[in-house]
């Protein structure tokens, strides 16, 4: 077309100037969609990081074993009387579930790693279950128990696998107390040693390292001592010189033997704790590779073998046991749970349902969701229509003179406001001042309406101006007063525009942190609170407590709490978009 | 339709020829800010008559017009001065309610300004807030009675609970005069009711304004000098805010008394 009009002549004198435009047009669309390509990926891979660590949260783990529920440590006097029974040792009872399950596990700390794998909610839920219906007491039967983060962790692979790898020989047994040397006919544990080998050379190298470090300073010494102006100086950097010196030969003579032992040919070497992990599974056994030669290894017997030894294998995790809170023994009991089907994973409701709890396992959003809730009645409460009535006012009756100029700019002014100084205001002036209790809804409330107050006003008033003045005009002219002009035309009129600002203003304040934090909203709290006085916290500031919480378990609670903190976001703009559509109107 | 109400006005008022005029403005000054709009009009409006305001634009003619029912005072920087009587009693009295006034004084705008209600809200909300009728029945009666009078009742009359603003233009306008005459006011204002219409919606509503004469007092704001001359029996001619000329209408577009209103209406000027 352009082409067309450019060769009947009207392109002008220059056609290259019209080229050059076009380009420039073209040049233009093409940055626009780069940037909104680039901003779409980037949206994609956000969302995409968040909700795939989330989606680790959605399940967890129980643990099902038979449980002795002994009359004699619930209820000895067969009261039946349930405050009775919840105070019951069952933490003991579902230890000993644990224990008659792996009886090997005899040590303290063996004890202690086998509790490890039940979280501590598990007792107090059986404790619930038992007093709701008190006919399970004197009976030994299948108590489905929440297994602790750390087992949860490990079944959703976050500690590393255990891989197999291919094994040709007989294996040969040699138990020895609770050790064994296994042997095996075949080249089998030769990878295994060459690791620890490497192993061995990267720690003499790292000795090597430290002798060079020690050399330079038996330099700097040396070069002190010449230097010395006086003899006092002098001995002290010759003393120096000698201390290094030993120090470094003695690092190198280490690092030649370890050198020497990685590249001899016979004996044991160590796998150490900073290797992968080496388990060999055999007649039902299991045992924990210590030390490797080429043919045989020492190994710590983790579950002794029941049967014969007929096929066996060899199980690496290549995460080393230091690196990982759950040891190979755990690992192990672990396996042996799975494959006796004593494990399942279910969908995590209690994530839902359950309220903020030290253990991740047991936390849940639902205290801080009912918190937000309470928070944002509140601040609805107060910010709409104090909002709402201050557009009005502004717009339909306050005089147009420096005064109400004044207060228009501090409104905008207010907007910009960063949200920590409400905070700040709320505790001087809200907690420290009125008294409103801390940590409660209702301070949290009347602090984010101060701060949602700004954005509705300022998007009413706007919202209330589009009003035409014809309607005005025509409620005027049929004898409405001013009042019912503005009550009867303008604000119904304004209502879908109000309405948005005012749901944009509250999904800003849901997702609010900040001012929060100050107002002591950021406490530890277990209750789901059951108004606006109590003790709440919200949805962020959850995820800002989680983030910070060191078990490994919350990252991906931390995620799930965002997504669900999302999901409200996403929902009152899709409504504040859908009241936009619905109600507007076309003059 | 059987309950004739009560500000029915005996039409036989209209045969008197010696009667009082209805509004009587004397010495009116209206400025905006700094800018003297209206200077020293002073005009007599007869009841049961169609006066036409005429003129250039920016003459004062819908400056003066909004003074009758004090539109103008929803303005801030508009200033008034002198008297305008309505039947001998001062509008600008202290004790005289503007909103009271405006239910007595109807007004019709320039484009048609429907509420984005139902044609029945529309013109039951003037009844309502003035609280005319007692039941719903009532406000049913009055509802009709206003759409009949604004000629709109039989295209309409299915549809009541449809928006106002799906009309066509010169439907709206005539829905916006049945909401001015339902509070029964006394005097119609009309600025400029027709220059958002197509011909033949202007010929509707120029047949509404003549019938409109029985029952009200009717002043209309025009740039169109044949709708002046059509629908009028009054004229008054406005020039830079002065009152240059008023008459019947038939002097004043045939035998002019100013060579301002001669240039006018002769199409020299304007």
């Amino acid at each position: 077309m352009t082409d067309a009009v450019a060769s009947s002549g009207f392109a002008g004198s220059d056609p290259a100037r019209l080229k050059r435009r076009h380009r420039a047009e073209v040049r233009l669309r093409a940055y626009g969609i780069a940037a909104l390509v680039f901003a779409g990926l980037s949206l994609i891979a956000l969302m995409g990081s968040v909700v795939l660590s989330a989606s680790e949260a959605l399940r967890e783990t129980y643990v099902t074993l038979p449980v002795e529920l002994s009359a004699e440590v619930i209820d000895p006097d067969g009261t039946g009387d349930p405050n009775i029974i919840r105070r019951a040792d069952f933490n003991g009872l579902t230890r000993d579930a644990l224990r008659t399950r792996f009886p090997n596990a005899t040590g303290r700390t063996e004890r202690r790693a086998l509790n490890e794998l039940l979280s501590v909610g598990a007792s107090f839920e059986l404790a619930d279950q038992a007093a709701a219906n008190p006919s399970m007491i004197g009976q030994t039967m299948p108590v489905r128990m929440l297994a602790s983060d750390t087992l949860d962790l490990y079944l959703k692979g976050a500690f590393g696998g255990l891989d197999s790898r291919q094994v040709d020989g007989t294996l040969s047994v040699t138990v020895d107390d609770d050790t064994a040397v296994l042997t095996s006919d075949a080249d089998d544990f030769a990878s295994l040693l060459a690791q620890a080998r490497s192993s061995l050379r990267a720690q003499s190298d790292e000795l090597r390292h430290q002798a060079s470090l020690q050399n330079n300073g038996v330099e700097e010494f040396a070069r002190r001592a010449e230097a010395a102006e006086n003899e006092g100086a002098k001995t002290r950097a010759l003393k120096q010189v000698e201390a290094r010196t030993a120090k470094r030969d003695g690092l190198l003579a280490e690092a030649d033997a370890l050198l020497a032992r990685a590249d001899s040919t016979e004996g044991f070497e160590p796998l150490g704790e900073n290797n992968a992990s080496a388990l060999i599974r055999a007649g039902g056994g299991w045992f924990k590779l210590t030390e490797v030669a080429r043919d045989r290894v020492s190994a710590d017997i983790l579950v002794a073998p029941t049967g014969a030894i007929s096929d066996w294998s060899l199980l690496i995790n290549e995460t080393p046991e230091a690196n990982r809170k759950l040891t190979d023994t755990q690992i192990v009991w672990a396996e042996d749970l799975r494959d006796a089907g004593e494990l399942e994973t279910v969908f995590n409701t209690r994530f839902f349902t359950a309220s903020d709890s030290r253990e991740p396992e047991l936390a849940g959003i639902w205290g801080a969701a009912v918190g937000s809730f309470w928070t944002m009645l509140v601040t609805f409460a107060l910010a709409f229509p104090i909002g709402v009535l201050s557009a009005i006012y502004l717009e339909e009756f306050a005089p147009k003179n420096r005064l109400t100029a004044l207060i228009e700019v501090n409104i905008n002014n207010l907007a910009a406001v960063p949200s920590i100084i409400f905070g700040l205001l709320g505790l001087a002036v809200i907690i420290g001042f009125f008294g409103v209790p801390r940590s409660a809804p209702l301070a949290g409330g009347i602090v984010l309406a101060l701060m949602t107050l700004p954005t509705i006003i300022i998007a009413s008033r706007v919202s209330i101006a589009a009003v035409p003045p014809s309607i005005r005009e025509a409620a005027l002219g049929v004898g409405a007063s001013r009042l019912q002009v503005a009550f009867h035309h303008v604000l119904p009129l304004s209502m879908p525009g109000i309405l948005t600002g005012a749901i944009i203003g509250m999904a800003r304040a849901l997702g609010e942190t900040a001012p929060l934090i100050m107002i002591g909203m950021v406490a530890f709290i277990v209750d789901v609170p059951d108004g606006v006085t109590d003790n709440a916290t919200v949805l962020p500031v959850q995820v800002f407590r989680w983030a910070d919480f060191p078990e490994r378990a919350f990252e991906s609670r931390t995620a799930l709490a965002i997504c669900v903190l999302l999901v409200f976001l996403i929902v009152m703009n899709a409504l504040a978009v859908f009241l936009r559509k619905r109600f507007e109107r076309r003059w | 339709m059987n309950d004739v109400t009560m500000m029915e006005r005996p039409v036989t008022e209209a045969a008197e020829m010696t009667k009082p005029p209805k509004i009587s403005a004397s010495d009116v000054q209206v400025y905006y800010g700094d800018n003297h709009a209206i200077k020293d009009v002073n005009v007599e409006i007869e009841d049961h008559t169609v006066t036409a305001f005429i003129g250039p634009s920016g003459c004062g003619k819908s400056t003066f017009l909004r003074c009758i029912n004090r539109m103008n005072d929803t303005i801030d920087i508009a200033r008034m001065e002198g008297t305008i009587l309505i039947d001998g009693h001062d509008i600008y009295a202290r004790d005289v309610d503007p909103v009271q006034l405006r239910a007595r004084v109807g007004m019709v705008f320039q484009k048609p300004n429907p509420f984005p209600k139902s044609i029945y809200d529309n013109v039951a909300y003037g009844p309502r807030i003035h609280g005319l009728a007692k039941t719903k029945a009532d406000l049913d009666v009055i509802v009709e009675k206003s759409l009949r009078r604004g000629a709109i009742w039989d295209e309409v009359k299915d549809r009541l609970h449809a928006p106002g603003t799906g009309l066509s233009g010169g439907q709206q306008q005539r829905l916006c005069i049945a909401r001015a005459v339902a509070t029964e006011p006394e005097v119609l204002l009309m600025d400029e009711p027709c220059s958002a219409l197509d011909p033949i919606a202007t010929e509707m509503i120029e047949n509404l304004i003549s019938e409109l004469r029985a029952n009200f007092a009717v002043i209309i704001v025009t740039h169109s000098m044949q709708q002046a001359a059509r629908v009028s029996q009054k004229t008054a001619y406005f020039h830079l805010g002065n009152l240059v000329e008023y008459d019947d209408t038939d002097r004043i577009f045939t035998n002019p008394q100013d060579p301002r209103t001669e240039n006018y209406i002769t199409g020299r000027i304007g």
